[in-house]
């Protein structure tokens, strides 16, 4: 796997750890120590000792690059704030105009509702490269931006809604979708591909559940959802390959996570299928040739994306079970879910095993990965689904054979133990990634 | 942004305004050129706080069967219809005493005078149960009663030559409603 450099300043302002605020320099005396800073360092040393540069040089450099804590700090703080008003404002004004544009609509002519419509994002877009791109304040830029690519969508179902189309529909979603994903990356707009990566993980699970049966339709759309995880995944490892591309990589390999490691831990449970399936497990339903031809198109792009992938990997060397563990699980995953669509077993037992295998080789994998690629976030996705996980098959367990009380005080121990355990391992991760925390003693 | 970019995104934005416009043109086409026909609805009323407020319309050609009649017309449906299927339904014929009117996959017979395209939802005991697109009618918040407590509502719709119809107006109690 390739280590990753710290994506941008944003990025590590969001790799702050949840619930704790860094107090400002001289307050709390903690060590504190700006994490880019410390990535920087050891860089620096490494090129040092491999005598890329001099000493003198690296003194050189590091004393350039220091940026006092309390600045610094103080500017991550504004970058969020500015971020965060930012975003509201344009959210605001958007929703304001769009709910004149709603209130009067029968009383506009036809012409000006449109003219407002897609004048008003035509003009959100201009605002948003000007301020972006020619001004140069990305946050407010990039906040318009995102206003823009959310005026658009709401601008497709405000057009169909004007001639009575039906709105209930998931191509209307699918064409926002592709509307917006080039603008994420021509902007640089990890928001943008947030918001495109969810809007196509809801558009393809409805256009699944419209190809479905009503009896099987939850099972059939989870599966689904197991493929677009995967999909998802894929394009996002693939993203982390390419220089260029690795900026937008974040979105798709947590998104892609989650709703694999999700979807999985609900397939874990024996009641999921007697309840979609009537209680006759399988054997019940029929998969139309439209969910077969989504589901294909779906799988295939995580095929597709994974052979990208396995090239890049093998020249990128390092051991085979290093190039393969990432595509294998993925195909995982993928074969995972057709087995739900074919249903070839008549109980729910073998399913019940093969998916809680399945989850223990996501939670596992999800950490191992977000520890190599020092992605934190994939390392929390991993340790809340093993946590989650750990309490439901302590809860299956034990709520039959313990005394209710007895099985309330033994759960509670061991989940301080977890909880003590994953707080050292947590701080050993961050270490790793290069930052040391201050020890701050409030809970 | 170098001036490649700046162009694809000018590019990207123009595509989003086109995709808009495209929609809007094909249904002003069918509402300009399109034939209009007449249909009888059983409208029911119901709120959505996302979609706004909004009547569904099931049409009288929405449930079709060969034992089903609709006013004097009897519909036939000709040939294997399965769920899902694209289905055209006569509306009229050439002759217009020949009250037994087509419902049939692939596409309208030469005795088809006009013809509407809908997709089968379901089909059950001989019945097919047909969407047009043409379900859902918008109106101003706090006026969907009025039609869904109406005696009799008609839609007047406009259907294109390859049997797309939009919605042009709802006929309540003989009278244009007037959102």
């Amino acid at each position: 796997m390739t280590s990753e450099t710290p994506n941008n300043d944003s990025d590590q302002a969001n790799n702050q750890p949840l619930g704790e605020t860094p107090e400002p320099a001289g307050q709390g005396a903690d060590v504190q120590i700006d994490p880019r800073h410390n990535w920087l360092k050891s860089r620096i040393n490494q090129w040092r000792e491999s005598g890329l540069i001099s000493g003198e040089q690296s003194e050189a450099i590091i004393k350039f690059e220091e940026v006092p804590e309390a600045p610094f700090r103080l500017g991550m703080r504004f970058n969020r704030l500015i971020v965060i008003l930012s975003t509201l404002g344009a959210i605001l004004i958007g929703a304001g105009i769009i709910s004149f544009v709603a209130a009067n609509w029968q009383g506009l002519p036809a012409i000006a509702k449109l003219a407002l419509l897609i004048g008003g994002q035509t003009a959100t877009y201009w605002a948003a490269y000007q301020i972006q791109f020619v001004r140069g304040f990305p946050k407010v830029g990039g906040a318009l931006m995102f206003t823009g690519a959310a005026w658009f969508g709401a601008n497709v179902f405000l057009v169909a809604q004007s001639y009575h189309l039906a709105t209930d529909n998931p191509d209307l979603m699918i064409w926002w979708f592709l509307g917006i994903l080039p603008l994420a990356y021509l902007a640089r707009s990890k928001a943008i591909t947030v918001m495109a990566v969810g809007i196509a993980v809801v558009g393809v699970s409805w256009k699944a559940a419209a190809q479905t049966d009503d009896a099987a339709s939850g099972l059939l759309v989870m599966a689904m959802l197991l493929f677009v995880g995967a999909a998802i995944y894929s394009i996002g490892a693939n993203h982390l390959r390419r220089e260029n591309l690795k900026f937008y990589a974040g979105p798709y390999l947590v998104a892609g996570a989650l709703l694999a490691i999700f979807v999985t831990y609900l397939f874990t449970f024996d009641d999921i299928f007697s309840d979609f399936s009537r209680g006759s497990v399988t054997k019940t339903w029929e998969v139309s040739g439209g969910y077969f031809a989504l589901g294909a198109v779906v799988s295939a792009i995580s095929v597709a994306t994974l052979a990208l992938f396995g090239r890049s990997a093998i020249r990128a060397g390092g051991s085979l079970t290093k190039k393969l563990a990432e595509p294998a699980t993925v195909v995982l995953v993928v074969i995972a879910g057709w087995l739900i669509v074919a249903h070839p077993f008549e109980s729910s037992v073998p399913y019940v095993v093969e998916f809680n295998l399945l989850l223990l080789v996501l939670i596992f994998g999800t950490i191992t990965l977000g520890i190599v690629n020092k992605r934190e976030a994939l390392v929390n996705v991993g340790i809340i689904f093993f946590v989650i996980d750990l309490s439901t098959r302590y809860i299956e367990l034990t709520i039959d054979m313990l005394d209710t009380s007895l099985a309330f005080i033994v759960g509670g121990i061991l989940l301080l133990g977890v909880g003590y355990g994953m707080e050292r391992a947590r701080r050993k991760l961050l270490v790793q990634f290069g930052i040391t925390e201050a020890v701050n003693h409030d809970s | 942004m170098t001036p490649k970019v700046k162009r694809l995104f000018i590019a990207v934005i123009l595509v989003q305004i086109v995709f808009l416009l495209g929609i809007v043109g094909y249904r002003e086409t069918i509402l300009a050129l399109g034939r209009t026909a007449v249909l009888q609805t059983v409208p029911v009323d119901p709120r959505d706080l996302f979609k706004g407020e909004h009547v569904i319309l099931r049409y009288e050609i929405t449930t079709l069967g060969n034992q089903i009649e609709s006013g004097s017309k009897r519909y036939l449906l000709r040939g294997e219809i399965n769920e899902g299927d694209t289905v055209y339904v006569a509306i009229s014929n050439v002759d217009k005493d020949d009250f037994s009117l087509d419902v049939r996959t692939g596409g309208p017979t030469d005795r088809t005078d006009l013809f509407i395209k809908g997709r089968v939802i379901a089909r059950k005991s001989g019945i097919a149960t047909v969407e047009y697109g043409i379900e859902q009618y918008f109106v101003p918040e706090g006026r969907g009663l009025e039609i869904e407590q109406a005696d009799d509502v008609k839609v007047r719709v406009k259907i294109n030559r390859s049997g797309v119809a939009a919605i042009e107006e709802l006929i309540v109690d003989d009278e244009v409603w007037q959102p």
